[in-house]
């Protein structure tokens, strides 16, 4: 381990105790929580997130400490955080799902809180409550909260009580098939049958008729049960093509609850968010106000504390459904920051350090438009079969408006054990017109080599015509993707044939060339070699 | 110079010729000028036809070359006459021998969807590989019979480990 030593520090804050070392206005304005100083932050997490989490300590002067697995001993997170400490091996479950690894690590640092990023432990009751027992700031919602939202039904409980539309359903779990036959057609086909511990688009099934109902109860069960240790399911109205619309909110824990706008995140492969962007094209000045204020209404009801997301299904005559909450950052949280200006996580950090909201109730006024395109190591001309290997070259996009969040460089070896996310490309413009063609000028400058990517996928769909007119529904790949529209121009063709062909005459030229002037290695042996099939190198 | 390009079954003459410091290019009849310069960034060329801009990289493929232009891959098949010769008798006996399913990354073997024995057909499933938290079926590209098996359920798997060998039927 090479973990740089850690700069001479201020003794952390008691452990146990939350410690009030400041006595701060908000601190006497308030009753809890009591501010807690924030100097020692531990990242639980890989990749780009924990690298944005590390920027924004930077920035505030925080110290950054990385967490890392056996295949991670490389990753862009270790290299830019100020510390960094080995958790154990690749894959997750022995390191970064490691608990007791994770908080004993952070004890032994004496980082003061932990940012868990998303995923892995972001929305774990279990780890945000050893947080609490550790003494150590959980960056994110009380342990409680977690669990309460975790849980569906309880979640859809709460904004049913919150006065928030809900999808048409089951009220509840149900127990038996006859039960699920019976509430099905209560409620109309086709239906959905979600698991209630479900989330993220995982233990969710579509069932178009009757005929369909008995397998989907075994496997969404059945599926529930081995992913999430619990098997109760519930069923809801299927949506036509849906929109995926979701709220932003900010809340300190005391009351204070604001709506940062929406996001719309339609554009989805087996439910994995592709492209997102804000605001969204669907929405006018009045939807907008009544979804905020629904968001903020559930988020008000369970005494929601940091950054949240309320996620929703619009339906085609623009009326919203309440989803999920999603307890912790998201992934396309740069959007929201791209049209507002704000630094989501370091106001979750203020919100944890007990300072409340760096603008108090009045967010800024959202300007512009802004786009994401999540940069996956997968083929989608082959069904998104991921993909992995050496970053042979890199050359991220630059410019006006551009901001590309990556957890690679270029020799970085992608490890197989983890998300196949490698950066997200994020475009601010100033109408969604602007944005859209600044996302694809972005993508054209986008060289990344090695893995298979999905650039080629977002420059077609940011081309595409229904994408530029703003009609989006979550069948939009199903509706338009073929994997032959990724197929290369003619032209490109013919830059391929004439390529080759110079490529060729090279070589050729090389070898034939005096010893003196083979300059660049480039001798007869490399020449053969070359020709040698990908999977025989190495 | 001369050499013959194929790209999905379509064949290209190029033909190269100097004229003091300019490179000329004859395409299917077509004249270009081209440079061809290469960047200190791997196999990647900075490319100019008639003035217009291109960045290409060239590595090796599958089958012969594969080239990257604006991040779509391309295969290519480059033969110099010689080898053109040489090469339309090698592809006639190589045609039927069959194909070997390979792991395509590093995973765990999940699902085993045929058995030695088994006809298969072009494009059906055949095993399943989990990667990166997703599950891969694995298709076959001509189908045939399978010949041999050469994974069970549940074994590691490393990247272009041979799995199963179908022999065309």
């Amino acid at each position: 381990m090479s973990a740089r030593k850690p700069a001479p520090k201020p003794k952390p804050a008691p452990r146990g105790k939350l410690a009030p070392k400041r006595a701060p206005r908000a601190a006497a304005r308030h009753s809890s929580p009591p501010r807690r100083a924030i100097r020692r932050v531990l990242i639980a997490n890989r990749g780009e997130i924990a690298v944005r989490v590390i920027r924004t300590l930077r920035e505030l002067g925080i110290t950054s400490v990385a967490v890392f697995s056996e295949a991670d001993r490389a990753a862009l997170h270790v290299l830019m955080a100020d510390e960094a400490y080995p958790i154990g091996a690749g894959p997750s479950r022995e390191s970064y799902l490691n608990l007791e690894r994770v908080i004993e690590t952070a004890r032994r640092v004496k980082a003061d809180a932990i940012h868990p990023g998303y995923g892995f432990f972001a929305e774990s009751a279990a780890f945000g409550s050893a947080c609490e027992r550790a003494g150590i700031a959980f960056i994110g919602p009380a342990s409680e909260t977690i669990a309460a939202l975790g849980d569906k039904l309880a979640a859809r409980a709460a904004a049913k009580a919150a006065g928030v539309p809900l999808i048409p359903g089951s009220d509840g779990p149900v127990a038996t098939l006859a039960e699920a036959r019976a509430a099905a057609k209560k409620i109309g086909w086709p239906v959905m049958m979600k698991a209630a511990a479900g989330g993220g688009g995982k233990g969710m099934r579509l069932i178009r008729g009757e005929s369909e109902l008995e397998s989907a109860w075994q496997t969404t069960r059945g599926e529930a049960g081995a992913a999430f240790g619990d098997d109760r399911v519930y069923l809801e109205r299927a949506i036509e093509r849906p929109r995926h619309v979701e709220a932003q909110i900010l809340a300190d824990g005391r009351g204070n609850v604001v709506f940062l706008g929406e996001r719309e995140c339609s554009v989805q492969r087996r439910h994995q968010k592709l492209l997102e962007e804000t605001p969204s094209p669907a929405f006018s000045a009045k939807l907008r106000r009544e979804f905020g204020a629904a968001a903020c209404a559930i988020a008000r009801s369970v005494g929601y504390r940091s950054a949240g997301t309320v996620e929703f299904i619009l339906d085609e005559r623009g009326r919203f459904y309440f989803l999920e909450v999603n307890t912790r950052l998201q992934v396309e949280h740069p959007v929201t920051e791209m049209v507002t200006g704000l630094d989501l996580v370091a106001e979750q950090i203020r919100i944890a350090s007990g300072d409340g909201i760096s603008f108090g109730r009045t967010p800024p006024e959202p300007r512009g438009w802004s786009m994401e395109a999540r940069v996956i190591a997968e083929d989608p001309a082959a069904n998104f079969m991921p993909s992995i290997g050496r970053i042979e070259r890199l050359r991220a996009p630059q410019g006006p408006g551009v901001r590309n969040d990556s957890g690679v460089y270029r020799g970085y070896e992608v490890p197989v054990f983890y998300d196949s996310l490698l950066a997200k490309l994020i475009v601010w413009g100033e109408s969604r017109d602007h944005a859209r063609r600044r996302m694809l000028r972005a993508l054209d400058e986008y060289v990344l080599d090695g893995p298979r990517q999905n650039l080629a996928f977002h420059r077609w769909l940011c081309a595409h015509r229904e994408f530029a007119a703003g009609n989006l529904s979550t069948r939009f790949i199903e509706e338009h993707f073929r994997p032959g529209v990724l197929a290369a121009s003619p032209s490109a063709n013919e830059v391929a044939v004439l390529a080759a062909a110079l490529h060729a005459r090279e070589e050729r030229l090389r070898v034939a060339l005096p010893d003196d002037s083979r300059v660049n290695g480039g001798s007869s042996w490399r020449w053969a070699e070359r020709r040698r099939p990908a999977g025989a190198r190495r | 110079m001369k050499f013959w390009v194929t790209l999905e079954d379509r064949e290209a003459e190029v033909e190269f010729r100097t004229e003091g410091e300019k490179l000329l290019l004859e395409v299917d009849g077509r004249r270009l000028e081209a440079d061809f310069h290469r960047l200190p960034d791997g196999e990647v060329y900075s490319l100019l036809v008639n003035g217009k801009s291109h960045e290409v990289r060239v590595s090796p493929g599958a089958n012969a070359l594969e080239v990257t232009v604006r991040g779509v891959r391309v295969p290519v098949e480059v033969r110099h006459p010689l080898e053109r010769m040489l090469g339309a008798t090698l592809r006639k006996s190589g045609a039927a021998g069959g194909e070997t399913i390979a792991a395509p990354m590093p995973g765990l073997v999940v699902a085993l969807r045929v058995k030695a024995g088994d006809a298969v057909a072009a494009g059906q499933a055949v095993v399943v590989v989990e990667a990166m938290k997703m599950q891969n079926e694995l298709t076959a590209t001509h189908g045939g019979v399978v010949s041999e098996v050469l994974v069970s359920e549940r074994q590691s798997v490393a990247a272009g480990q041979a799995l199963m060998r179908i022999r065309a039927s």
